[in-house]
């Protein structure tokens, strides 16, 4: 009995020691028998998209790996986001690109930020790194695509947002997992692709077979590209109406606004946060709100219903108590004047819904990044 | 926070130049705010292909704009929502802390001079330009010199002259960092008795000042040379004077053009001297000046170039960020009022 147990304990030591290095990873548990799929994914890049990360030189890098859970920020906005998203038929889940070995001190960030979660899929860049993979540590469709794959096969919503940046591949990852599980792209389209990003061929395999398997709808309805390089926005049309370059999580909450998803008190709520960074003042918000009109993203409609509702949301208390700031009256009428002054603008031109060449994208993308490595920019 | 307006219509290379630099320089300064006044189609066209902070560039729409060979005082009456005048008029209202145009001088002149009042103590407002000189000075190490006035108004009497000097003085002071910047009038000669009355009269009073480094006279040939930091002339003197220095920089560089074909030794000559001719050409850029900033109203103007590019605006923002942060209209307010205390004690004691 005793030799059986102790011979127990030995045999799950190289599965905790694993866990411990970061070399073996949760698996993405399945819905369990009876239980009642989601209505709506999330999924949540981490770096640069809910932490503000800078991983442009080494130093940064060793910046970052040596951060208690206390000294990494969030981006003003995005935990008030992440907690307004957290309803009971929601799933949020996070698939981050940052090693397995942070899991520990990112896990415990979420938890002081109160943000809970479904998943947390981190990237095994020690297991690459001992296996010789060396072309998978700085991959990423061949990495995330696959995750967000296993992730829908695990538990499928019928619709899915997607929140990243603009430093990655974040869009095109977005764009072509949108696109896959859509149906628009085939298997022979994706294996292409994966060549084009370097996919060691085993890899490319289970990815096209997940692929396969995933449960086929037009789910992603929207994804938002936080602009944390303040790239060009106009860069991204070609992604479509569905893909929304964001500033910040006030222009986010604007969208899921108009899209049904927030209501006006959990726009409030995001907009507090913001102002209560210190980062943000309201004429800051205002100018977000016509930042977004002007580029068609969100209707002038939508932002004057949104004053209304609002304003029944602060008559029910969601400002109470904030005495910091002048009447909401005063404030509304400041975001309308701030949508009077773009004059009697005709609604900007919508993205083209085009279909998008992945291959190219993908090809642009690491020339892109080369570029930027000679520069000494990444 | 800092409220930025630019007429984004104005320029020779409008919008597109000027949008970028006054976008771009958002990404630098967390404290400002631009405020874009244009044709909102136009420009919400092009801001989206600028790298720039959404939350802290704003458009205002003004339907129309002056051109740059217009009639100032003509095309404003004809138009008068050119997004010079609703510029001008957005900080009037208090909406702008500061504004910047690359636009037709006269028309962005007469814009603010018909709708910001002058400071106290002030008699008449004065265009400054900078000019290349052979000494640099102030902790930035400028290799430039601000004349004015240069063309804001055509005579100027012995006040206005003391007025530019203050003016002058608080510019330098702030933007080149230069503690002491030496104010000089421009005159036929460095005696306190040459020069016209309006000089003379002018001489006399700076000399009693002690807010001021008055260094005296100093002639056109110093100009150059960098002999003072703030050189003080009226308007017409002024603008004939800078018009002469950038045609012989001009003529200047065309007879280097006309050496370089003319012998093989000449142009071997210009090939050695390139590297040190680049030197010059970077220090005395006037695209990294921004502009000349017209003093004397409550808010700053700064009249960037009609050629300036995205470069020089995103310089001209930062001086207009650098003149509200550092108070510039308070001080030469604070300065004037010093200058007419003393004017009445004396007065009263005489």
């Amino acid at each position: 009995m005793a030799t059986r147990s102790i011979l127990r304990r030995v045999s799950r030591l190289p599965t905790r020691l694993g866990a411990r290095i970061g070399l073996l990873e949760p698996e993405i548990e399945p819905l369990a028998p009876g239980a009642r799929p989601p209505r709506h994914t999330f999924r949540w890049d981490l770096d640069k998209t809910y932490l503000r990360t800078e991983f442009d030189s080494l130093a940064d890098l060793a910046k970052s790996a040596i951060e208690t859970a206390a000294d990494k920020q969030a981006f003003p906005g995005a935990t008030a986001l992440l907690r307004a998203l957290r309803q009971d038929d929601h799933r949020i889940c996070i698939v981050s690109g940052s090693p397995t070995q942070m899991r520990q001190v990112l896990a415990a960030k979420l938890a002081l930020d109160g943000v809970e979660y479904d998943e947390f899929v981190l990237k095994n860049n020690l297991k690459n790194i001992l296996r010789g993979r060396f072309r998978a540590v700085r991959a990423q469709v061949p990495y995330k695509l696959p995750a967000m794959l296993r992730s829908r096969i695990a538990a499928a919503a019928p619709c899915e947002t997607l929140f990243g940046d603009d430093a990655e591949a974040d869009a095109i990852i977005y764009c072509l997992y949108a696109d896959l599980i859509a149906g628009r792209v085939s298997l022979a389209d994706l294996e292409r692709v994966l060549i084009a990003s370097r996919a060691y061929d085993d890899d490319a395999q289970r990815c096209v077979d997940l692929a396969r398997d995933v449960p086929k709808g037009s789910a992603v309805r929207r994804m938002f590209i936080h602009l944390d390089r303040r790239s060009p926005p106009q860069g991204f049309r070609r992604f479509g109406p569905r893909l929304v370059p964001v500033y910040n999580y006030f222009q986010t909450a604007l969208v899921l606004y108009q899209d049904k998803v927030l209501s006006a008190r959990q726009v409030i709520f995001v907009a507090l946060e913001m102002l209560d960074s210190g980062q943000y003042e309201l004429g800051h918000l205002a100018t977000s709100v016509q930042d977004v009109i002007r580029r068609g993203r969100v209707s002038r409609d939508t932002a004057l219903q949104l004053a209304t509702d609002a304003h029944e949301a602060a008559k029910s208390g969601a400002l109470s108590g904030r005495t910091d700031l002048p009447p909401f009256e005063q404030i509304a009428e400041a975001f309308r004047a701030r949508v009077r002054e773009l004059g009697t603008l005709p609604p900007g031109e919508a993205a083209p819904e085009e279909p998008l060449d992945y291959v190219r994208l993908v090809d642009e993308e690491h020339e892109h990044r080369r570029n930027r490595r000679k520069q000494g920019m990444a | 926070m800092h409220r930025i307006v630019v007429d984004a219509m104005g320029g020779d290379h409008a919008p597109d130049e000027i949008v970028q630099g006054a976008a771009e320089a958002t990404l630098g300064l967390t404290g400002a705010e631009i405020i874009l006044v244009g044709d909102a189609a136009v420009l919400g066209r092009v801001l989206p292909r600028m790298r720039h902070d959404g939350a802290r560039v704003r458009v205002h729409h003004a339907p129309s704009h002056v051109e740059m060979d217009e009639k100032p005082a003509e095309a404003l009456a004809a138009k008068p929502e050119a997004s010079i005048a609703v510029a001008a008029d957005l900080v009037a209202r208090g909406e702008g802390d500061a504004l910047i145009s690359a636009g037709n001088t006269g028309a962005s002149v007469l814009a603010c001079a018909r709708r910001w009042p002058l400071l106290d103590g002030v008699r008449r407002a004065a265009l400054a330009a900078v000019y290349p000189t052979e000494l640099q000075r102030g902790d930035k190490k400028d290799p430039f010199s601000l004349i004015l006035d240069v063309g804001a108004t055509i005579d100027a009497t012995a006040e206005d002259l003391v007025g530019f000097a203050v003016m002058g003085s608080a510019y330098a002071r702030l933007i080149s960092h230069n503690r002491r910047p030496r104010v000089a009038l421009l005159s036929n000669g460095s005696e306190a008795g040459k020069g016209p009355a309006a000089v003379v009269a002018a001489h006399a009073a700076l000399v009693e000042t002690t807010e001021l480094n008055f260094i005296g006279n100093i002639e056109g040939l110093d100009i150059p040379r960098g002999v003072a930091d703030v050189v003080v002339t009226s308007g017409f003197v002024g603008n004939v004077v800078l018009k002469m220095l950038e045609g012989v920089s001009e003529t200047v560089v065309r007879l280097a053009r006309y050496a370089h074909k003319e012998r093989l030794a000449w142009r071997l000559g210009l090939v050695a001297l390139s590297s040190a001719i680049d030197q010059l050409k970077s220090i005395t850029d006037w695209q990294q000046y921004g502009g000349a900033p017209l003093l004397g109203f409550t808010h700053p103007f700064i009249k960037a170039h009609g050629r300036s590019n995205a470069r020089a605006i995103g310089n001209a923002v930062k001086v207009a960020h650098k003149a509200l942060a550092g108070n510039l209209c308070a001080n030469i307010a604070r300065t004037m009022a010093e200058l007419d205390e003393r004017a009445q004690r004396r007065a009263a004691s005489d």
